[in-house]
C-alpha cells in the first residue's frame, strides 16, 4: 500500500510542478553573496591548512579522465570551475586548455590565457547558469603518478598567491586502467618557507626511478586533500541505466592488453631499482664490517628502505596483472562451457548452457583469488618499523 | 492544425529502411554533461526548465561517434530562438581544444519530439546539413536508459515538404579509462567509505556484471521454456536469435588462440613469482639484519659471539 501512495505522491507532485529539490542537488545552487562574502573574507590567508577536503562532481571527474587519456602519453591540462564551501573546495566542472604538454613551461602561454578568460566570460555573460568562478586547474601525469613535480608547484605556488582559492588536481589516466580504479590527486602548496607540522605521508604510491628525485625534493612542500566525489539524483539515475549497458564491456575488457607495454615498464623499472637497492646494500655491507654499530644501521635502513620500497613496487605491478588474468581465466571459462570446468551439468537439455548455476567456483579461477590475495595482504599491513 | 502536426511529427517511418542509415556511437560523458546541465539550471531557477546544447564529435562516413558537448543559448520569443553568436563563439573555443571534433547536432531535454523541436532544428539545420537529435528524459522511471536519437528526413506530406523525425539506434562507446571513471562514481554512494581492499574492489565489480549476465540468460531460459509449455506465443524470431547466440559460444578455441593465452598467463605469473621473490629477499634481509645487530651486541661485550650461530 505504501508503494501505490509513493507513487500517487509523486504524480500529485509533478502535476503541481511543486520543486521540491533534494538536499543532494542543492550543491548545485551557487550562491552569489555568500561566495563574495566567502572571497572577501580570505580565510585561507591565515592558515595554510585551511582546506582540508574536495568534492569533484561526477561529471569533472569523466571530464579529466577523459581528456588525460584523449592525451595518450602527453601530459594535457585544463581548468576547473567551482566554489568553496566551509574548509571544502567543491569542484563543479573542469574544460580542457589548448596546451602542449612539455612538462618545461611554467607558465601557460598567452593562448591558454585567452582561451580561460573568452570561456568563462561567455559562461557567465549567457544564460547558461555557469556562475563558478575557476577555483584550480588539473594536468595528467600518464603513467608516473599522482604528485607535483618541481615545476608544478612552482606553478601552483604562484597560482596561489595570484588566484586565491586555487587547487591542483593531478591525474593518472594509465594507472587508472591499469588498477581498475581512479588515479586522482588534490594538492595545495604551503607557502614558501612555512614548515607543516609532521604529518603521515599519504598512501604511498610507486614513481619510476627517474622521477623519484623531482618527487623527493618537492614532497614536503605541499599537501593532499581528501577526494569525494558527488553526483546529482538525476545522474544517479542515468548512471544505473547507463550501467544497463555497461555490463557487457566490464566482463570483455582486457586491462592486460590495454596496458602491456606499462606493465612491461613498470618491470624493468623495478628491475633498475632492484640493482640499486643491491649496490647500496653492497656499500652497506662494507661499511659495517669496519665501522661499529650505529654506523652501519643507518646505512642498512637506507638500503634496506630501497629493498623496501622495490618490493612494494613488484607486489603493486603484479596484484594488477593478477587482477587483469581474473578477468581474462574467468572470461575464458565461461565462454567454453564444454570444457571441463563447471561443476554442474546439466546433460538432458541440450539446448540449455551451463550457465543455470552463476557461481564460478572452478579450480582454475580459485588459483588467481589466492595467489592476489596473498600478495596484498602482507603489503596493505603495516610494516613494522624495526629498532 | 497544430495539433495534427504534432502528431505526426513522432511519424517513425518503417523500422528498416530509415534506420539503417546512420549508425551512432555515444559516449557517456555527454549524457553527464545533459544530466549536469539540467540539474543546474533546475537548482539555479528553482524549477526544472527546458535546456538546449550542441552535440560534437566525430564522423566517419556513415558512422557517428558523439564525444562531447556543451551549452546553447536561446531565447524564447514565440518559438525558441538560438542564439547563433554565443554559438560560433563556442565553436571558435572547442576548436582550439578539439581540433578534430565536428558540430554533429543537438540535444535538449523533455518528453517525445514535438513542434518546437521541428523548429529548433529548421534552426540547427542553418548551420550544419543534417544535424541529429538527442533527447534526454529526466522524469522517466523506468531502468531504461531515457535517452532517444532522431534524425530529420525531409517527406511529402499533404503535397508539401515537411521535416519529420525518424528515431535512431545508437550504442554506447565503451572506452577503459570513461568505463572506469562511470563505474567509480555509479558504484558510490553520497556518503563515502573508504575501500577497503583492491581485491575486493575488482571482484565486486566482476560480481556485479556476471550478475548481469546470469539474470539475462535465466530470462532468455525462462522465455524459451515457456514457450516450450505453450504458455508464451512462439516467436521464432526470439528462438533463432537464441540459437545464434549458443552457436556463437565456443567463440575461440584456436590453437593459436590458446598458444597465446596461455602465454600470457605464465607471464603474468612469473611477475607474481619475481615480486614474491623480491619480499623474500627483503624479508630475509630484515631477519639477517636484524640478527646481526643481535649478535653483534654480545660481540661488543664479548668477542667470542662473532657470526651466526655459535
Amino acid at each position: 500500500m505504501s508503494s501505490q501512495s509513493n507513487i500517487a505522491l509523486s504524480n500529485w507532485l509533478m502535476a503541481n510542478n511543486v520543486e521540491n529539490i533534494s538536499s543532494v542537488d542543492e550543491i548545485y545552487r551557487y550562491d552569489r553573496k555568500q561566495q563574495q562574502d566567502m572571497l572577501a573574507a580570505k580565510p585561507w590567508d591565515k592558515d595554510p591548512h585551511f582546506f582540508k577536503e574536495i568534492r569533484i562532481s561526477a561529471l569533472a571527474l569523466l571530464k579529466m579522465v577523459t581528456h588525460a587519456r584523449s592525451g595518450g602519453h602527453l601530459e594535457v591540462m585544463g581548468l576547473l570551475l567551482g566554489k568553496v564551501d566551509a574548509n571544502t573546495m567543491v569542484v563543479m566542472d573542469a574544460f580542457a586548455l589548448p596546451v602542449e604538454g612539455t612538462e618545461t613551461r611554467v607558465n601557460a602561454q598567452s593562448q591558454a590565457y585567452e582561451y580561460m578568460t573568452a570561456y568563462i566570460e561567455s559562461a557567465k555573460q549567457a544564460r547558461v547558469n555557469r556562475l563558478e568562478n575557476a577555483i584550480g586547474w588539473y594536468h595528467s601525469h600518464p603513467g608516473y603518478g599522482c604528485w607535483l613535480s618541481g615545476i608544478d608547484v612552482s606553478t601552483q605556488m604562484l597560482n596561489q598567491n595570484f588566484q586565491e582559492p586555487f587547487v591542483a588536481i593531478v591525474v593518472d589516466p594509465v594507472r587508472t586502467i591499469s588498477a581498475g580504479k581512479v588515479c586522482l590527486g588534490a594538492f595545495r602548496t604551503y607557502p614558501k618557507g612555512y614548515k607543516p607540522p609532521n604529518e603521515e605521508p599519504s598512501e604511498y604510491q610507486t614513481i619510476p626511478l627517474n622521477k623519484v628525485e623531482d618527487f623527493g625534493v618537492h614532497c614536503k612542500q605541499y599537501y593532499a586533500l581528501e577526494v569525494s566525489y558527488f553526483k546529482s539524483s538525476l545522474d544517479r539515475r542515468l548512471l544505473d541505466s547507463l550501467w544497463n549497458k555497461y555490463w557487457v564491456s566490464t566482463l570483455s575488457s582486457s586491462s592486460l592488453t590495454t596496458n602491456a607495454d606499462y606493465t612491461t615498464g613498470q618491470v624493468s623499472d623495478l628491475s633498475e631499482k632492484l640493482e640499486q637497492a643491491e649496490n647500496s646494500l653492497g656499500r652497506a655491507a662494507l661499511v659495517s664490517s669496519g665501522v661499529g654499530v650505529s654506523g652501519s644501521s643507518i646505512e642498512d635502513r637506507r638500503s634496506e628502505d630501497r629493498l623496501a620500497k622495490a618490493a612494494r613496487d613488484a607486489t603493486k605491478t603484479s596484484i594488477e596483472a593478477l587482477h587483469g588474468l581474473l578477468a581474462q581465466k574467468w572470461y575464458h571459462s565461461k565462454q567454453t562451457p564444454n570444457s571441463n570446468t563447471n561443476s554442474t551439468p546439466d546433460i538432458n537439455r541440450p539446448d540449455s548452457t551451463n550457465w543455470a548455476d552463476p557461481t564460478p567456483a572452478t579450480s582454475d579461477i580459485a588459483f588467481p583469488i589466492p595467489a592476489a590475495a596473498i600478495v596484498e595482504i602482507p603489503s596493505m599491513l603495516p610494516t613494522v618499523k624495526s629498532m | 492544425m497544430d495539433v495534427e502536426e504534432s502528431n505526426q511529427n513522432l511519424n517513425v517511418m518503417a523500422s528498416s529502411g530509415a534506420t539503417g542509415s546512420i549508425s551512432v556511437l555515444l559516449h557517456p560523458l555527454v549524457v553527464m554533461n545533459i544530466s549536469e546541465h539540467w540539474t543546474r539550471v533546475r537548482a539555479q531557477e528553482g524549477k526544472a526548465q527546458q535546456v538546449i546544447g550542441a552535440l560534437i564529435g566525430q564522423q566517419k562516413g556513415r558512422s557517428l561517434e558523439i564525444m562531447n558537448s556543451f551549452e546553447l543559448v536561446f531565447a524564447v520569443i514565440d518559438n525558441i530562438v538560438i542564439d547563433r553568436d554565443y554559438y560560433n563563439t563556442k565553436e571558435e573555443q572547442f576548436k582550439q581544444v578539439f581540433s578534430d571534433m565536428d558540430f554533429l547536432g543537438w540535444y535538449t531535454t523533455g518528453d517525445a519530439p514535438n513542434e518546437s523541436d521541428i523548429h529548433v532544428h529548421k534552426q540547427i539545420c542553418e548551420i550544419n546539413e543534417s544535424p541529429v537529435i538527442l533527447k534526454l528524459n529526466p522524469f522517466t522511471r523506468n531502468a531504461d536508459l531515457p535517452v532517444t536519437m532522431y534524425e530529420s528526413v525531409i517527406d511529402l506530406v499533404n503535397g508539401e515538404a515537411t521535416m519529420l523525425f525518424v528515431e535512431l539506434s545508437y550504442t554506447l562507446a565503451t572506452e577503459e579509462a570513461e568505463r572506469i571513471g562511470v563505474d567509480h562514481v555509479a558504484r558510490m554512494a553520497s556518503g563515502d567509505s573508504a575501500e577497503s581492499s583492491q581485491v575486493a574492489e575488482q571482484l565486486q565489480a566482476q560480481h556485479n556484471a556476471v550478475k548481469m549476465l546470469a539474470n539475462r540468460v535465466r530470462l532468455i531460459l525462462e522465455y524459451i521454456r515457456a514457450m516450450e509449455r505453450g504458455e508464451v506465443p512462439k516467436s521464432h524470431e526470439v528462438l533463432r536469435e537464441a540459437k545464434s547466440l549458443t552457436h556463437r559460444l565456443p567463440v575461440l578455441n584456436s590453437e593459436i588462440f590458446q598458444e597465446e593465452y596461455y602465454t600470457q598467463y605464465n607471464d603474468v605469473l612469473l611477475q607474481t613469482y619475481l615480486a614474491s621473490i623480491t619480499k623474500a629477499c627483503h624479508d630475509l634481509h630484515q631477519f639477517v639484519t636484524k640478527f646481526n645487530i643481535l649478535c653483534d651486541r654480545q660481540g661488543i661485550m664479548g668477542r667470542r659471539m662473532r657470526g651466526l650461530f655459535f
